[in-house]
């Protein structure tokens, strides 16, 4: 019988410690439900299906295109903006002990790429979707990530965060993740163009409503259920083990990134409800959501390094900035960002990174704070000139724009060919040589789109129909 | 039967509020009228435009929800039962609805063949 002093301490924390990591990676991958289902909510009908479409899309190509380059992009822009080594960029592919810790860093990729197509709903070819989902998963984000967290330019050890004598700070990715996809949003927002009927002949706004509050709700809490894992588990080490041994418990820290991400996305949902109270005269339910996502952006940098009412102040400003910054997008900025993800994720994220130092727990420190907000423009001008110049790329060759048909038909109809609401379907097999309605019977859904499969070959001959 | 052949076969069409259907439902049971269809619709007349929004930017709603019943009678007046759905929908206020009569030519029963009144 063995005693726990023969046990290596080292292998008892790497073994919580790698199953805390898998454990939250899991929770940070359900927050792509929540982000399916917030988008989903925030669209009309008739172009939920291709809402999901481009949701499943995030995770499914993204997940393969970060394993292959991404994240070796990492490692190298990494490498290349410290002055350091870029040989073992590729090393995680062939190398299994890599591969947990490569799947906690895909799980933030997918939520950053996912935050996209949340602004350019209901009128972006999927075509032109998909090879900007590849080209954020595989440059974009990971060249953010080479910047901070992978050892590059903004971090102690690189270029500026050496001359600054700081690191960056961003804890889960506030900016890293948050802002790059909110910005990386907008940009792709401004470039598709408004949706029809967006904006009249004047040039001013016009609501187009959602199909569903309830699934917008839904999909937030459950984004907030995922946050724990993406704030809390960022704190990857809850058992340190000292030179002599000793095992520590990392309660403190545990806790006050759960502490802070609590408070911040409460106060965040506090503020928004205030903020539309005071200027649409009533608590709006989709404000107050908004709310509490952007509060949760605005403490995701910030939650081991602020005191808890720091934390909560940061929170609440995120939530009270999502209404005006909505506003700004889309009645100065004339870009139609469907589901407001500049507001919630783009400037949430810049300002609870850049004020870090303000409410840190060591104190302020001026060049910290200078680093913060010099990286938050570093993200964001990066993030702006890589979308921009990806998503012209991808216009020359594919277009990013459905056809005006399509997009009043819905995007579910013409890109994917299905009704996510089908209305009345047969419910047993009938004489298919008859339409039932008198006229032509499709087996594409009765589109009639150019670029739908023409149905001409196997529908019944016309001659056939019912009556004339 | 020849006699009920002639009683006139009446449809009462009514577009209601919706929170009305359950005191028309019951002033319809009281007139001796129970059976009726019920249908949602939208539809505008004298009640006024309302405002929705969305992410506090306003759209006007200038069809209402209401609630459409046919009630076809043949030994029951329609009178009575135009009398019945306009004490149970009644509020006083633009919006109450419209009821209104029209003949019907035949009526069958699918379940026995019976034609005309002995059908409704």
């Amino acid at each position: 019988m063995s005693t726990l002093l023969q046990v290596d301490p080292t292998t008892v924390a790497n073994g919580i410690n790698n199953v805390w990591v898998l454990v939250v990676t899991f929770l940070i991958f359900f927050m792509q439900p929540g982000f399916a289902l917030l988008e989903s909510g925030q669209v009309r009908a008739k172009n939920v299906g291709n809402v999901l479409m481009k949701n499943m899309t995030d995770w499914i190509l993204g997940t393969l295109v970060y394993f292959v380059i991404g994240a070796a992009v990492v490692g190298i822009v990494g490498g290349l903006t410290s002055g350091g080594d870029i040989a073992g960029a590729f090393g995680h592919i062939a190398d299994s002990n890599a591969w947990i810790g490569w799947l906690f860093g895909a799980v933030f990729a997918m939520t950053a790429a996912t935050i996209v197509s949340g602004a350019v709903a209901e009128r972006m070819n999927f075509d032109a979707y998909v090879l900007f989902t590849v080209l954020m998963v595989a440059i974009i984000y990971p060249v953010v990530v080479g910047f901070t967290w992978g050892g590059g330019l903004l971090s102690s050890s690189g270029f500026i965060g050496g001359a600054l004598g700081a690191g960056y700070l961003d804890f889960a990715g506030a900016t890293v993740v948050h802002m790059c996809g909110g910005v990386a949003g907008l940009v792709a927002a401004k470039m598709v163009g408004a949706r029809k009927g967006r904006y009249d002949s004047n040039g001013n706004s016009q609501a187009i409503p959602g199909h569903s509050m309830l699934l917008a709700v839904l999909g937030t809490f459950i984004l907030a259920f995922g946050w724990y894992g993406f704030n809390v588990g960022t704190q990857a080490t809850i058992l340190a083990v000292a030179d002599d041994g000793t095992l520590t418990f990392m309660g403190s820290a545990l806790g006050r990134v759960a502490l802070v991400t609590t408070l911040g996305m409460s106060a965040g949902g506090a503020m928004a409800m205030l903020t539309s109270a005071r200027y649409q005269g009533k608590p709006d339910p989709l404000w107050t959501a908004n709310g509490i996502l952007a509060g949760l952006v605005a403490v995701t940098g910030a939650v081991p390094h602020v005191t808890w009412w720091g934390g909560a102040l940061l929170g609440g400003l995120g939530g009270f900035l999502v209404l005006p910054a909505f506003h700004f997008t889309v009645d100065r900025l004339k870009v139609d960002d469907v589901c407001g993800v500049f507001a919630v994720h783009g400037v949430a994220g810049a300002v609870g990174t850049a004020l870090i130092p303000i409410f840190a727990v060591g104190g302020f420190a001026l060049n910290q704070f200078v680093l913060q907000i010099v990286g938050v423009g570093v993200i964001a001008l990066w993030t702006i000139v890589a979308s921009a110049v990806a998503l012209a790329a991808i216009d020359a060759v594919v277009g990013l724009r459905v056809t005006e048909e399509e997009e009043t038909e819905g995007l579910d109809e013409g890109e994917h060919g299905v009704a996510v609401y089908p209305e009345f379907v047969p419910n047993e097999t009938r004489d298919s040589t008859v339409a039932t309605d008198g006229g032509e019977l499709r087996t594409d859904g009765g589109c009639s789109l150019g670029n739908a499969v023409d149905s001409s070959g196997s529908a019944p001959d016309p001659e056939v129909s019912a009556d004339e | 039967m020849s006699e009920s052949a002639d009683t006139p076969i009446k449809m009462v069409m009514a577009y209601i509020r919706p929170d009305k259907l359950g005191d028309v439902k019951q002033a319809l049971a009281s007139a001796g009228a129970p059976s009726l269809t019920v249908t949602n619709v939208s539809g505008r007349g004298s009640q006024p435009a309302k405002k929705g929004q969305w992410r506090g930017e306003e759209y006007t709603v200038d069809l209402h929800q209401k609630v459409k019943i046919e009630c076809v009678v043949a030994d029951i007046p329609a009178e009575d039962v135009v009398e019945a759905i306009q004490d149970g929908a009644q509020t006083g206020e633009p919006g109450d609805g419209k009821i209104f009569v029209l003949p019907v030519d035949s009526a069958s029963q699918i379940r026995t063949g019976a034609e005309g009144p002995d059908a409704v």
